[in-house]
């Protein structure tokens, strides 16, 4: 673009000055090469980060597990044969699961299934959606109930829960790993149940059995015949299993009555 | 590259690198790439979160100010806007002091350093720095530029 001879104004001189054109031409080719390096940083921070979203994760991988109800498979604790029946839908890494865990249920355990009212049933309904340990917890104790640990193993994980959530690490094996330790485990076969994900068909198969009785939230009861959204503190826990026991007790009278008539009958 | 242009540029780096940590901390990332220091340990410290919300989302939310802000002035119809200037240098002023006090909780509260947090601390002081140059561009303008009080003291001429 040609140059232009203007005005310098009073008492200067004539000068060459830059037309205005190429001002504008040279502006319009620093905005391309600014947008141009801003599409670069976004093509290349795009790439970056739906890489990492892609990798491959270390371990424990359920979203392609199937497994239905059928392949449920509680934790009992007590006697088999008590009267009420107390089953315990619980996530080992929610929070309101391991309040329970440690401040009532050792209660529970004591007065009224040591005592023989019930006996109780640990089922896992991990959530996967929000707890991204999990899983990994409820492999650690279908793992040590191999060898007799589960809950054991239960009680530590509640415990301990604040260590190994996943707030607190992606890596909570080496916690599982000390556990299994100060539990006295065989830690090898331990280790190796572990790594092999050998319980995840039944820890989903838990799952399973817990979306087909609609439980939505964790811990959730079924005491007798009546399910119990939410911790409950022991007393309303106590009355639960009484009223149930009262029915069994009513059932049975029935029943034995019912089988005394039919004795008389000639 | 004008400033604005700069804290544009800066801004989409810090983008992804709180997405980055937003995505871990949801849960969506399984672990994070950390060669120098350790990430896990400040991500998921009980300062990690602030006013209910991830850290790293606050961040990215702040991230995404910046760049809407510094992209919206790079066009020519607001090379001059003092209000963008003025936006710019407080949000980015407000955020250095934001990672200054995550980076002394780092070291002296965690004792752990991540370096995905340094990397993002130090985009925040360039934006800063950016953001300050244009501010005082513009500030320079507007101290330049004649007011109307000027051009009032010279007589028009009438035809």
């Amino acid at each position: 673009m040609g140059k232009r001879r203007v005005d310098g104004g009073r008492g200067r001189r004539a000068d060459v000055v830059k037309s205005k054109r190429p001002v504008k031409a040279a502006r319009s080719n620093g905005n391309k090469r600014f947008y141009l390096v801003l599409a670069g940083v976004a093509v290349v921070g795009i790439g970056l980060v739906g890489w990492s979203i892609a990798r491959p994760r270390p371990a424990f991988q359920v979203t392609d597990v199937k497994a239905t109800p059928a392949q449920s498979q509680g934790y009992l604790y007590g006697n088999p044969n008590a009267p009420v029946h107390i089953i315990e839908f619980g996530d080992f890494e929610c929070p309101a699961c391991g309040e329970f865990a440690n401040v009532t249920e050792p209660d529970i355990r004591k007065r009224i299934v040591d005592a023989g009212l019930a006996n109780l049933t640990f089922i896992d309904f991990p959530l996967i959606e929000v707890h991204r340990n999990t899983v990994p917890a409820s492999e650690a104790a279908a793992c040590a109930a191999d060898q007799g640990k589960f809950w054991q193993m239960h009680d530590r994980l509640f415990s301990g829960q604040l260590e190994w959530n996943g707030e607190a690490t992606s890596n909570p094996k080496k916690v599982f790993q000390r556990y299994a330790k100060e539990l006295g485990l065989d830690t090898e076969k331990w280790e190796q149940c572990f790594d092999s994900q050998q319980h995840l068909t039944r820890i989903m198969g838990n799952r399973a059995e817990a979306e087909r009785r609609h439980v939505d939230q964790t811990p959730t009861f079924f005491i007798g015949t009546k399910m119990i959204p939410g911790p409950i503190p022991y007393d309303e826990f106590r009355a639960y299993v009484d009223q149930a026991a009262a029915q069994v007790a009513m059932q049975s009278a029935a029943r034995a009555d019912s089988q005394k008539k039919a004795g008389a009958k000639p | 590259m004008k400033p604005r242009q700069v804290v544009a540029l800066l801004a989409l780096v810090g983008v992804f690198v709180a997405l980055y940590l937003t995505l871990y901390k949801v849960g969506i990332v399984g672990t994070l790439s950390c060669s120098i220091g350790s990430c896990e340990t400040v991500n998921t410290s009980r300062y990690a979160i602030f006013l209910g919300l991830p850290v790293a989302a606050w961040g990215l939310l702040t991230y995404v100010l910046l760049l809407v802000l510094a992209l919206i002035g790079s066009r020519e119809a607001l090379d001059g806007s003092g209000a963008i200037s003025w936006a710019l240098l407080g949000l980015s002023g407000w955020s250095v002091l934001f990672s200054g006090w995550l980076t002394y909780l780092e070291l002296f509260r965690i004792h752990a350093i991540c370096i995905w947090c340094v990397t993002s601390a130090t985009l925040m002081l360039l934006i800063f720095v950016a953001s300050f140059v244009d501010w005082r561009r513009h500030m320079r303008r507007e101290r330049t530029a004649p007011t109307d009080a000027d051009r009032s003291k010279w007589p028009v001429a009438s035809r």
